[in-house]
């Protein structure tokens, strides 16, 4: 029963224009910044590698496929956030809204099912989401730019990958990126266990990612015994798999910061919507 | 007591005119010897150890045609020092543009050198001076150390092994500058550092090396220009 909702959710998603506004903005997006980098970016390359560049001469493609799929993921990894609580800030509060939630509860499910069947949901369109990410920024940036060494440049100073270093790098990123968005998802899915109305927990959810982030960035000692806890200073992580040596121990208190998320807020979820008064 | 005076001042200018009459034969010889290279391609394994960068070792093919035509082939990213490659031999060969001052002996590589300093004489030229350890048996530049306006000095140690006929080097050894090396905080946002964290990892050392072996000269065997060409 919890597969067959599960499936009815995601036929939910599909069905709605704002399910495909995200597809389509992201693809939007990586196609300007495919075409910039296309049509400039070797003054942006000059612009990471000016300081260096008195002293010491690049030789090799530095502009190629994997560079690009570093720069896409960087810049857009901010904002698909917003893409994903979209879709996900909707799945409860939305089914309030048009009343469609009665009729939810009268089927031989469970309510906490009911609220496991839309993060499911919500989840596997978020893995659509970052596999679609993935093919733009990686498979079609390597098509255009071709393939070669990675450099990426961090507050320590530059790393050069080569090519064959790359690929398990990319995978293992992206997985992380997944479990940073399917904490969005799984918290504008909570939020919306809330709310009666679609755009409130679409809007709390990016006023946490903003006001998080906030406090994260400021470098002040009276926020450094929260920032570990927060989940968007965990949401940059999948750039350390880019660093040399790969900080492990960095990326495995980062994935349990991010699942212990996930598990806390699909809890409060459940015990919110279990209480939910939807008969008034 | 003039006399006397007058005999040193003689005596001390007769020295200084010798010893100048040295130098500039000794770079004239070395640069008869880089003359007689008219292009050259060669294997090339760069290793890099640079504060702030973090590159395994590459291998390239290096091609080079005289006057000044210079090209580096690698699969993969390659780092070269901008100056001190070519560089130098490339302003030798610029007869009577630089004057040249001995400046006594050094043991370098147990060979006995004969120091020299070249001058630019104009007032544009790149290079601020250069200081040439030369072997006077062989005709070789064992170290150089160039200070241009724009790249601070680089150092370069030579090792000699099949080619030394040419005076074409087996091994390079480039010690450059660092200190220069500034992130730009844009594009090196960090989420997870702190700026205490990243004032500790910066700026650690001044200096870096560059170590270039190169193997399988291929010398005065023509190179077409279209290898040159920027693709």
């Amino acid at each position: 029963m919890l597969l067959k909702n599960t499936y009815n959710e995601f036929i939910k998603i599909l069905a709605k224009p704002r399910s495909y506004l995200g597809i389509g903005a992201l693809t939007l997006l990586v196609l300007i910044i495919l075409f910039a980098m296309k049509a400039d970016g070797k003054s942006f390359i000059s612009f990471v590698t000016a300081s260096f560049e008195q002293t010491l001469s690049f030789n090799g493609n530095i502009l190629n496929g994997n560079l690009i799929a570093f720069i896409i993921l960087q810049m857009l990894i901010v904002h698909i956030p917003l893409l994903v609580s979209l879709v996900t800030g909707d799945l409860i509060s939305g089914e309030a809204a048009m009343g469609t939630i009665r009729m939810l509860a009268t089927k031989p499910i469970s309510r906490t099912q009911i609220v496991l069947s839309k993060f499911i949901a919500g989840a596997v369109y978020t893995l659509v989401l970052t596999i679609w990410l993935g093919f733009l920024a990686l498979i079609v940036g390597k098509w255009i730019f071709g393939t070669g060494d990675l450099i990426v440049l961090n507050s320590d100073g530059l790393v050069i990958l080569k090519e064959q270093d790359i690929l398990w790098r990319y995978g293992l990123s992206f997985g992380v990126a997944y479990l940073a968005l399917l904490t969005i998802s799984t918290l504008s899915i909570c939020l919306s266990a809330f709310a009666e109305n679609s755009i409130g927990p679409i809007v709390s959810t990016m006023a946490i990612i903003i006001l998080f982030t906030i406090i994260g960035s400021l470098d002040v000692s009276v926020f450094d015994s929260i920032k570990p806890f927060l989940f968007t200073t965990h949401m940059a992580s999948w750039r350390s798999f880019f660093e040399d040596p790969v900080p492990w121990s960095t990326i495995r208190d980062s994935v349990v910061i991010l699942l212990a998320h996930n598990v806390v807020l699909v809890l409060i979820a459940m015990y919110k919507f279990n209480k939910k008064d939807i008969t008034s | 007591m003039k006399i006397a005076i007058s005999l040193l001042l003689l005596l001390t200018s007769y020295s200084v005119k010798g010893q100048n009459v040295d130098a500039n034969a000794l770079v004239q010889r070395v640069v008869n010897k880089i003359n007689t290279v008219k292009d050259y391609s060669v294997s090339a394994y760069i290793h890099a150890n640079i504060p702030l960068i973090k590159i395994m070792p590459v291998n390239a093919s290096i091609y080079f045609k005289q006057k000044d035509k210079f090209k580096v082939v690698s699969k993969g990213i390659a780092i070269l020092p901008k100056q001190g490659f070519t560089d130098v031999n490339t302003f030798l060969t610029k007869k009577g543009s630089y004057m040249s001052v001995w400046g006594g002996n050094k043991t370098i590589q147990n060979v006995n050198t004969s120091l020299v300093s070249v001058i630019p004489t104009g007032e544009t030229s790149e290079i601020i001076l250069a200081k040439l350890w030369i072997d006077p048996k062989r005709d070789i530049i064992l170290r150089s150390q160039v200070t241009t306006r724009s790249s601070g000095t680089v150092t370069v140690d030579y090792t000699y092994g099949s080619e030394v006929a040419y005076g074409l080097p087996s091994k390079l050894v480039f010690t450059i500058d660092v200190k220069k090396f500034k992130m730009p905080k844009s594009v090196a946002a960090d989420l997870n550092k702190t700026d205490n964290q990243k004032k500790k990892t910066a700026n650690k050392d001044q200096k870096g090396t560059i170590t270039i072996k190169l193997t399988n000269y291929k010398v005065n065997k023509g190179i077409s220009d279209n290898v040159f060409k920027e693709k």
